[in-house]
């Protein structure tokens, strides 16, 4: 009903100004190549060419979407609880480091099968431990969660680093690893494709996510904390509950993710490595307007986005970085959409009119919150 | 009236003007006013409109050359003039001097309502101006008018005698008008000079200590003996509202509008402001208090003007407050604001409570939001049968007495008893299943939940109850259902259930809150002011569906600050004032005109209508 309800009765709208929100962020950073004399139109061409035409390109471009679906499902709970989780990167890092380390050391002692769940379930727990910290300290001691998990991510890298140059170090090579899982031991791909697996599961993360908000009592009370913390309160919900278990879950999806990479990509985890999916899964969601189906196809473009950014310096001469400029841009578009739509809403009220009783001019908690803007300026 | 002020007060060693210029940071006109220059010069004006509007420019001029000494009134002229004769200046003076403000007419509609219906305020220089009213007089539109955050739809405002509008709070600023509101606009984590300067139009780099000497000696005459380096947030209420005043004098403001300034003080900072308003008042400053606070307005003011329903209804000069006395002064404005009002008593069928007592509180006390004592050692008992209605101005305590018994609030002290068994602060999901319904009156605020349907809206406080939800998974067939029953029962007007609740009127909104809450069937129904904004018809609805609640054996605590409501359908009536329920009685006992009183200034009233 969620969904639906959403769906329909906010019409396309919403949809069609993220993608007009992409498409300025396009013709934006298409200016600013320019400016920097090199052919936009050629750079876009290639971004493109290699992301979705090339075969092989399409191919990465699916194994990227695996990760970023996991995370984004994840983040999407979070953010409907109104939990900004900013610390991905790190319980990403930690859930890579725990997958890889106990898959390698599993591995060829129990079934493959097996072994990917160890792993996973390795990977989750590690992704759990360092969203709990920023939970309990949201929680408990009411800290603000965007500055904690935020910190978390610096202590991931270090923390890591130390360990995967420490205790979990493959003796065996010089670079600061943990132990390789064999080729052969990781994820199969999916039937006639070089995808792995790796893909249906972030699908299926998806798919449990919507269920999640669809259909279960828990994902209506994230929604209700989410939308109007008061009226949870009033609710009798218990909102503190609901919101740290919403970023022990976002961590959980994240650590998955790291464990996904490990077993399909990777199959060991380095010191520094870092992919960065947290902050691209920030502008996935808010484009996709918390809207769980709608993951899909925006996880789709993004990873195209990155595989094909990365095929950027060589063949157009513009740097990688290039990507995380549009992504930035994108949000920043995003953001005069969703300015712009407001507006539109309130015009087309006005120009309807609508009946409404709704008049409470004596109410105290209504201009106060403008009185303090006008008065202090 | 004249006794508490008969002492004049200490010189002062600064003047507002020198405020202003010793931070170089106020606005850089000249803020000396004709006000003084032109009470003294009363004499002079009876000689007709022409010649005041000369002597009006000259003043200005005057004003402009003597600057310095206008600015030391606060020491020198307080000494020299009797303070009877500036507050109490006989009528045919006081209509020479030409008001500084003057509202004339004005109209201001809110949709349907006519918050102001050609209502007029007439303020004169260097005088204490109460504006009183119940909750929805229209008080407060009317000053947000004056203080530039409303539009009037119709009328003239009028400043010195000249017409202007006044579009913005910083226009009105520009033009002297300085507003201090409820909800203080003070940053907790700035320090108190820097909130002083904050938003004044001053160079890029901030110079703060060439005026921090004397801000202190000015803090000092606000009788605010704290560094000026201090952050705001070490304050207490009463400072902070101080600092805030300060503020607003800074920017050259000579009408300074206080709205309900004493609602978060102690009795103490009561008096403390008090003096610090008469002060204001020797220098020339015009203040206009808003207030229900009957005794208060009579400490303190030289005029008060009454609004009721949106309309004037009356005014009494400084020559009417003495002529009649404080006795007198007090039981006519009581007459003006409540008289005529229908008792309501022949339609009203005296209902027996005899049930047993469903909930107690005993000897209760909690904190507001702004870490005010809200409650202070209230005790109520609630039997099966009855509604017990809570009468009272807003800001008395009314919402946090509703969200105690919800268990939306902590006590601090005292207990909460449901039918015997002890729930203290056992938070809302306990209360709620132990059958305590509470509806809100903040619908839009805490009610519903905006984004969601109606559905959703009326399943959200029973959402993991069956039949909405079977263990982890919604039934969604149910909420819809439930929903639709709803909507039926109460007709609710909305195209269908999955309707976004924000886009059904507040009516509509109300009465669903109702049903879910009936829905419940609860024990004991909490409702806060739950006609507020409807129009007549939803009103008698909600009304009466409260009243066939409590007549099946529930018991109803109804909180309004509409007291007609309340007196239309209680058993009982309490009057709540400062937190504290001053007196119960039987509806049957009930003396209109006493409770109003007993609203408007607690057991003062009592004290004062004996003597």
């Amino acid at each position: 009903m969620n969904e639906r309800a959403r769906m329909s009765s906010i019409s396309i709208l919403p949809i069609v100004s993220s993608v007009l929100a992409i498409v300025m962020a396009f013709v934006i950073g298409g200016i600013f190549l320019e400016a920097n004399g090199k052919d936009a139109l050629h750079a876009y061409r290639i971004l493109f060419e290699r992301g979705l035409v090339n075969g092989d390109g399409l191919t990465e471009t699916f194994k990227k979407m695996a990760p970023m679906l996991i995370v984004s499902a994840g983040l999407l709970i979070a953010l409907r609880a109104s939990v900004w989780n900013i610390g991905i990167d790190g319980q990403f890092m930690v859930g890579a480091l725990l997958a890889g380390v106990a898959g390698a050391a599993v591995a060829g002692s129990v079934p493959n099968p097996l072994m990917w769940l160890i792993a996973a379930v390795a990977g989750i727990i590690g992704g759990m431990l360092w969203a709990v910290i920023p939970a309990l300290l949201m929680v408990k001691f009411n800290l603000n969660e965007i500055i904690t998990t935020l910190m978390m991510n610096y202590v991931a890298v270090n923390v890591c680093a130390w360990l995967v140059k420490g205790p979990f170090r493959d003796s065996s090579v010089v670079a600061p690893q943990t132990k390789q899982i064999p080729l052969a031991d990781r994820l199969p791909f999916i039937p006639g494709t070089e995808v792995h697996i790796g893909l249906i599961v972030g699908l299926l993360c998806v798919v449990v996510v919507a269920i999640l908000f669809r259909s279960t009592v828990y994902g209506f009370c994230l929604d209700v904390v989410g939308r109007n913390r008061k009226a949870a309160i009033h609710a009798g919900l218990p909102v503190g509950r609901l919101a740290g278990s919403a970023l022990i879950l976002c961590g959980a999806f994240a650590g998955l993710a790291g464990a996904n990479d490990v077993l399909g990509i990777q199959g060991l985890f380095k010191a520094n490595w870092d992919p960065g999916y947290g902050f691209t899964a920030f502008a996935l969601v808010y484009l996709a307007r918390l809207n769980s189906l709608l993951l899909i196809p925006f996880a789709f473009f993004f990873s195209f986005l990155l595989v094909g950014g990365d095929s950027m310096p060589r063949r157009a001469d513009v740097p990688t970085y290039f990507v995380g400029m549009l992504e930035g841009l994108m949000l920043i578009c995003f953001a005069v959409a969703v300015y712009l739509e407001r507006r539109w809403h309130a015009i087309s009220e006005r120009i309807r009119g609508r009946p409404d009783d709704r008049i409470e001019p004596e109410s105290s908690s209504g201009p106060s919150a403008l009185e303090g803007l006008e008065i202090s300026s | 009236m004249g006794h508490e002020i008969a002492s004049p007060p200490a010189p002062l060693p600064v003047g507002r003007g020198e405020i202003e210029r010793l931070t170089c940071l106020g606005d850089s006109r000249p803020h000396c006013h004709s006000e003084r220059s032109e009470e003294s010069l009363r004499g002079d004006e009876v000689t007709g409109m022409r010649e005041r509007k000369e002597k009006h420019v000259s003043t200005n001029l005057g004003e402009v050359l003597h600057c310095e000494p206008l600015v030391s009134t606060w020491g020198t002229s307080v000494g020299t003039t009797d303070d009877m004769t500036d507050g109490t200046a006989t009528t045919q003076e006081r209509a020479m001097v030409q008001p500084i403000v003057s509202m004339r007419e004005i109209d201001k509609r809110f949709g349907p309502v006519r918050a102001n219906d050609k209502v007029s305020l007439t303020l004169y220089p260097g005088e204490i101006h109460a504006v009183l009213g119940e909750n929805g007089a229209g008080k407060t539109t009317l000053m947000n008018i004056l203080s530039g955050m409303y539009q009037p739809d119709g009328g003239t405002i009028e400043l010195d005698g000249k017409p202007i509008t006044i579009g913005s709070p910083s226009e009105a600023l520009a033009h002297g008008i300085g507003t201090v509101y409820q909800h203080f606009t003070l940053v907790p984590n700035l320090s108190v000079i820097e909130n002083v300067v904050l938003g004044t139009k001053t160079g890029f780099v901030l110079n703060l200590s060439k005026g921090e000497q004397r801000l202190k000696e000015v803090l000092t005459e606000f009788e605010l003996n704290t560094d000026p380096n201090v952050e705001v947030r070490h304050l207490s209420i009463g400072q902070r509202q101080r600092v805030e005043i300060i503020k607003v004098l800074m920017r050259g403001t000579r009408v300074l509008l206080l709205d309900e300034p004493t609602s978060v003080l102690t009795p103490t900072e009561v008096e403390g402001l008090f003096r610090i308003l008469r002060r204001l008042r020797e220098e020339g400053v015009s203040v206009v208090i808003i207030t229900h606070k009957l005794e208060e307005a009579l400490d303190v003011s030289d005029r008060v003007t009454i609004l009721r329903g949106g309309k004037n209804v009356g005014e009494l000069g400084p020559d009417d407050i003495a002529s009649a006395g404080r006795a007198g002064a007090r039981q006519r404005i009581v007459e003006t604001m409540f008289g005529g009002m229908p008792a309501a008593a022949e339609t009203f069928q005296q209902h027996v409570a005899t049930g047993k007592t469903l909930l107690e509180l005993s000897g209760v006390s909690a904190i507001g939001d702004r870490g005010e004592i809200a409650i202070r050692e209230l005790s109520i008992q609630l039997r099966a049968g009855e509604i017990y209605g809570i009468a009272g101005v807003d800001g008395n305590g009314q919402k946090e007495l509703g969200e105690i018994i919800a268990g939306q609030r902590k006590t601090t002290t005292g207990r909460l008893a449901l039918d015997g068994t002890d729930y203290t602060n056992a938070g809302v999901a306990t209360l709620s299943r132990a059958g305590v319904g509470y509806i809100t009156d903040d619908r839009l605020g805490e009610g519903v939940v905006p984004g969601m349907s109606v559905a959703q809206n009326a399943a959200l406080k029973t959402i993991n109850r069956s039949p909405f939800s079977k263990g982890f998974w919604l039934d969604r067939k149910a909420i819809e259902a439930n929903a639709n029953t709803l909507i039926e029962q109460f007709s609710v007007r909305t195209p269908s259930a999955q309707t976004k609740i924000t886009l059904l009127s507040g009516g509509n909104i109300q009465k669903l809150m109702l049903a879910r809450e009936l829905a419940m069937d609860p024990r004991v129904i909490v409702c806060n002011k739950p006609t507020y904004g409807l129009d007549l018809k939803t009103a008698q609805f909600v009304l009466q569906t409260l009243r066939q609640e409590a007549d099946s054996g529930k018991a109803v605590l109804l909180i309004s600050s509409e007291l007609d409501e309340i007196l239309e359908i209680s058993d009982r009536i309490g009057v709540i004032y400062n937190g504290e329920i001053v007196e119960t009685f039987e509806r049957a006992q009930v003396d209109i005109e006493t409770v109003g009183r007993l609203m408007l200034s607690g057991r003062a009233a009592v004290a004062g209508s004996a003597a």
